[in-house]
C-alpha cells in the first residue's frame, strides 16, 4: 500500500507549548487510522496542521506524492482532503442539501457569468451538484435525505454529525479526517457510525483518519492506531498493541496505575 | 417640539401633530401601567390603573406649566435658558387657557386618555389590535395628506372632501378608520390576504404571484404620474439607494463583510462618469481653463467603463483588506472611503478632479432632446438600472457563487475548509458589490450635473449600511423597502426642520426593536437571529 497522506518530524509550538513534537504520520489508501491521547495531547493540532488551518514549524508533509507544506485548507480540499470538526461547525443557516452543495464547490466552476445567464453548463452543473450532494446524505439511509430542506440547525444532534460526514464526503476527498465522530452520541447511534465507517472505505473508498476517545469505536473500526501524547507519538500498531503498551496506559492512567496493573 | 408639530394638521381643526404625540406618550404610559405585572401579582383593574397614570402624567405636565409661570411671575423667564419654552409651546399645552385652568384641563383630559388606554386591556384581543391598527393608520394617512392628496387628484378624483390644509378632514378621517378596520376584519375573517384574494374571480392559486407583480409593476410605473415632480424626485433618490443598497447588501448581506467606507464606490461611479462627460473636458484639453465645451464621451459609453473601473477599484482595494475580518476589516474600510473622498479633494489631483469644487458640467444622458433630466424620466432610468441590479442580485444569490457566500458569512474557517477560497469569493463580493454601486453614483452626476466630494460624506456610507440592516441583512425585497423608508421618509419630513432627524432616529430604534432581523427578512439570515437568542436563552448548554 502507497502512503496516502504522509508526515515526517512535524511539529507546532504555541508560545512556550509545544502542541506537536516531531511527529511521524502516515496514512494508507483504503485504512482507517484511529488517532487516541488524552485531552490535550495535540490530536485535533495535528488535524489543524494536516489540513492546512496552522502551519507547522518543522517537518515535511506529502499528500498523495505532492509536498503540501503552506497549502490553504481551501486547496486542500481540492487535492482531495476534508475533515469534520469536534465542535459540530455546520453551515446552519442553510438547508441539510445546501450544506452538502458547498461541499462540491471545490468539483465545480460555474462563475459569475454562469450565475448571471443560468446557461446550459450552469444548469446542468447545478443538477450534478444535487444530485451528488443527495447521493452523498442517502449514505445515511432515512436519516438526512428526507430532511434535505430543512436547516441545518433543525437538526437532532446525531444527525448533525452526520451531515459533517456527509459534507466532507461531498467534496469527493480521497482521505477523511474524523474528529471525534462519536462524542455525544448514544450506544445504538454510535453502533451505527462504527458500521457506517467501515462502509465509507468499503463501498466509497475513503481513506479515513480518526480521533475518537471512545475506545470501543477505535477498537472496531481502527486497522491501526497512533497514540500521542504531549505533542509526541509514544505508540502505534494495532489496537491490541497500543492497548497494551505501558506507555499508553500511563498517558491515561497516571504512572502509579500503570504499576499496578503489572504493565 | 411640539409648537412645531403643532403646525402641522392630521385632522384640519380637530387634531395636530403636536397633542397627538402628548396623547401618544400619556396614553402610552397608561397602557403600560395598566397592563397584567410581569411578577404575576393580581393585575389592576385597568380603567382605574390607567386613569390614574395618565391623570399622573398629565399632572407632570401640569407641573411644567405651572413652574414655568410662576418662574416667569417671579421674573425669571425660562426661555432664557430653555429656548424651546416659547409663550407658543405654553398655549397649546393649557388649550389657550389660563395656566390653572389650562393645568386642569390637562389632567383631565390625561385621566381621560389614560382610563381609555386601560380600557384596551379590557378588549378582546382582536378589537385592541384592530383599534390600534385603525388609529394607526389614520395617523400615517394624515401625516401623508399632502402626498396623498396630490395622489388621489393625479387619478382625477375629487380630494377635497378628503383633505384641506395638509391635514385629513373628519370625513376623509372616518373614511381612513373605517375602511382599514372593516378591511382587516374581512380579512382576517378570509384567513388572510392571499386566501382572500384567490376568491376574486380570475385569481388562482397559481397566477396569484403573477397578477401580484402585475398590479405592482403598474403602480411602479405609473407612480410618476400620480404625484408632483418633488415626489418624483424624492423616488429617484430613493432608486439611487436602492442601487446602492443592492450592492452593499452583495458585501455585508450576502457575504457578511462590514463595509463602512462604501462610499468610496459612489464617489468611484460618479467622479468617473463625471470626468469622462463634463463639457469642461477634462480629458480632451490640457488648459482646464479653456474648457473644451465637449465631453469626453456620453453617459451611455461612460457607463460601462464606470462599471469597470469600479470593479477593477473593488478588487485593488479588497484584495489587501480583506486579509482582515470584523471589527478591523470595518475599521480598514472606513479608512479607505475617507481616502477617496480625500484624494478627490486634493489640490494633487486638483487638475483632474477639481478639487474641493468638483467636476462640473456633468451632460445629462444623451439625446438631449428627450431631456432625461426632468424627475419622472430620470425615474424611469433609474428603476431600469435598479431592476437590472435586482436581477444581478437575486440570481448570484442563487448560484454556486451565493452558496459560497453564505457558507463564509456563516462560519469562514469551515467554508475554506470546504474548499472555498475565501480570499477570492471576499474580493468577488467587494468588486461586485462596488461595480453595482458606481451605478448609483453614476446617476447622481448625470442628475446633479455635478460631482463633489461635499456629496461623498461617512454619512452616506452610514445610510446606505442602515438601509441594508434595517431593510433585513441579505434580502433584497428588504433594501427596497428599506430605501423607502429610510430615504423617502426623511425627505417627506423636511417640513418640520431640525426635528426630522428626532423622528427619524425614533425610527430607527422603533423598527430595530420591534423588528431585529429587518423589515423584511432574508429567511437565513433570520434564522440565524432566532438561533442567537436560543442559544442565549439555553445559555451554555449549546454552546459547550
Amino acid at each position: 500500500m502507497s502512503a496516502l497522506l504522509e508526515l515526517r518530524g512535524v511539529s507546532k509550538r504555541f508560545g512556550g507549548v509545544q502542541a506537536v513534537r516531531a511527529v511521524d504520520f502516515h496514512a494508507d489508501l483504503g485504512e482507517i487510522v484511529g488517532v487516541i491521547g488524552p485531552n490535550g495531547a495535540g490530536k485535533t493540532t495535528l488535524f489543524n496542521i494536516v489540513t492546512g488551518f496552522y502551519t507547522p514549524d518543522e517537518g515535511v508533509m506529502t499528500f498523495d506524492g505532492q509536498n503540501i507544506a503552506g497549502f490553504k485548507p481551501n486547496a486542500l480540499t481540492r487535492l482531495g482532503m476534508a475533515r469534520t470538526f469536534q465542535s459540530v461547525r455546520l453551515f446552519n443557516a442553510m438547508s441539510v442539501l445546501e450544506n452538502c452543495m458547498v461541499g462540491q464547490h471545490t468539483r465545480t466552476t460555474a462563475g459569475v457569468w454562469g450565475a448571471l445567464t443560468r446557461n446550459g453548463h450552469t444548469k446542468a452543473e447545478e443538477e450534478t451538484i444535487t444530485r451528488k450532494a443527495q447521493d452523498a446524505l442517502a449514505f445515511f439511509g432515512d436519516r438526512l435525505l428526507p430532511r434535505q430542506n430543512d436547516l441545518a440547525s433543525d437538526l437532532a444532534y446525531a444527525d448533525r454529525r452526520r451531515l459533517e460526514i456527509a459534507r466532507a464526503m461531498s467534496t469527493e476527498a480521497k482521505l477523511l479526517l474524523l474528529d471525534e465522530p462519536a462524542a455525544g452520541m448514544n450506544p445504538v447511534e454510535k453502533e451505527g457510525l462504527i458500521r457506517q465507517i467501515g462502509r465509507l472505505r468499503d463501498e466509497r473508498g475513503f481513506a479515513i483518519v480518526l480521533i475518537e476517545h471512545d475506545m470501543p469505536v477505535i477498537k472496531s473500526v481502527s486497522d491501526r492506531v497512533v497514540a500521542l501524547d504531549h505533542g509526541e507519538k509514544i505508540a502505534e500498531g494495532t489496537y491490541g498493541e497500543v492497548a497494551s503498551n505501558r506507555q499508553v496506559i500511563e498517558a491515561y492512567l497516571g504512572k502509579a496505575a500503570a504499576q499496578g496493573a503489572g504493565g | 417640539m411640539i409648537e412645531r408639530f403643532n403646525d402641522r394638521n392630521v385632522v384640519t381643526g380637530i387634531i395636530q401633530l403636536g397633542l397627538i404625540l402628548l396623547i401618544i406618550t400619556i396614553g402610552g404610559f397608561a397602557y403600560r401601567a395598566s397592563g397584567r405585572p410581569k411578577d404575576g401579582t393580581a393585575p389592576p383593574e385597568p380603567v382605574m390603573a390607567g386613569a390614574v397614570a395618565g391623570a399622573a402624567s398629565g399632572a407632570m405636565v401640569a407641573l411644567f406649566v405651572i413652574v414655568v409661570t410662576l418662574l416667569a411671575e417671579a421674573g425669571y423667564v425660562a426661555r432664557d435658558m430653555f429656548e424651546s419654552v416659547t409663550p407658543a409651546l405654553l398655549d397649546i399645552l393649557t388649550f389657550q387657557q389660563n395656566p390653572w385652568v389650562g393645568s386642569a384641563i390637562m389632567i383631565v383630559m390625561a385621566a381621560g386618555v389614560g382610563g381609555l388606554a386601560g380600557y384596551a386591556h379590557r378588549l378582546p384581543a382582536e378589537g385592541r389590535k384592530l383599534t390600534f391598527l385603525g388609529l394607526g393608520t389614520l395617523l400615517i394617512v394624515g401625516l401623508a395628506a399632502p402626498i396623498v392628496d396630490v395622489m388621489v387628484k393625479g387619478l382625477g378624483l375629487p380630494s377635497g372632501w378628503l383633505f384641506r390644509r395638509e391635514g385629513l378632514t373628519v370625513a376623509g378621517a372616518l373614511l381612513v378608520l373605517v375602511v382599514t378596520v372593516a378591511l382587516r376584519w374581512y380579512l382576517d375573517r378570509q384567513g388572510g390576504f392571499r386566501r382572500a384574494a384567490a376568491k376574486l374571480p380570475g385569481i388562482t392559486d397559481s397566477n396569484i404571484k403573477k397578477v401580484g407583480l402585475t398590479a405592482a409593476a403598474v403602480v411602479v410605473l405609473a407612480l410618476p404620474w400620480l404625484v408632483n415632480s418633488f415626489i418624483s424626485e424624492v423616488l429617484g433618490t430613493v432608486g439611487l439607494y436602492i442601487l446602492l443598497g443592492l450592492g452593499l447588501n452583495i458585501v455585508v448581506g450576502y457575504a457578511g463583510l462590514l463595509d463602512l467606507g462604501y462610499v468610496a464606490f459612489y464617489a468611484v461611479g460618479a467622479y468617473v462618469t463625471a470626468v469622462t462627460t463634463s463639457l469642461v473636458g477634462y480629458l480632451v484639453t490640457d488648459d482646464p481653463l479653456r474648457p473644451a465645451q465637449n465631453g469626453w464621451t456620453s453617459f451611455w459609453l461612460a457607463l460601462p467603463i464606470t462599471v469597470v473601473i469600479a470593479f477593477l477599484i473593488g478588487v485593488l482595494i479588497g484584495a489587501p483588506v480583506l486579509r482582515l475580518r470584523g471589527d478591523y476589516l470595518a475599521i480598514v474600510t472606513l479608512g479607505f472611503g475617507e481616502i477617496i473622498r480625500t484624494l478627490v479633494l486634493s489640490d494633487w489631483l486638483k487638475p483632474y478632479f477639481g478639487g474641493p469644487q468638483g467636476v462640473t458640467d456633468v451632460p445629462a444622458p444623451p439625446p438631449a432632446s428627450f431631456e432625461f433630466r426632468q424627475p419622472q424620466r430620470l425615474y424611469y432610468l433609474i428603476l431600469a438600472f435598479a431592476l437590472l441590479a435586482l436581477f444581478v442580485s437575486s440570481r448570484l444569490k442563487d448560484s454556486r457563487i451565493g452558496r459560497a457566500w453564505a457558507a463564509m458569512r456563516e462560519d469562514e474557517d469551515i467554508a475554506e475548509g470546504m474548499g472555498v477560497s475565501v480570499i477570492k469569493y471576499k474580493t468577488l463580493a467587494f468588486a461586485i458589490g462596488a461595480a453595482v454601486g458606481c451605478l448609483g453614483g453614476a446617476f447622481f452626476a448625470a442628475k446633479l450635473s455635478v460631482a463633489n466630494p461635499g456629496s461623498f460624506t461617512l454619512l452616506v456610507s452610514i445610510n446606505v449600511l442602515a438601509v441594508v440592516v434595517l431593510g433585513g441583512m441579505g434580502s433584497i425585497p428588504g433594501v427596497v423597502v428599506g430605501s423607502l423608508v429610510l430615504v423617502g421618509l426623511p425627505e417627506l419630513l423636511r417640513e418640520f426642520g431640525e426635528y426630522r432627524l428626532h423622528i427619524y432616529g425614533a425610527i430607527l430604534v422603533l423598527i430595530m426593536l420591534y423588528r431585529p432581523a429587518g423589515l423584511i427578512p432574508d429567511k437565513r439570515r433570520a434564522r440565524e437571529l432566532a438561533e442567537a437568542k436560543e442559544l442565549k436563552e439555553t445559555s451554555g448548554v449549546a454552546a459547550s
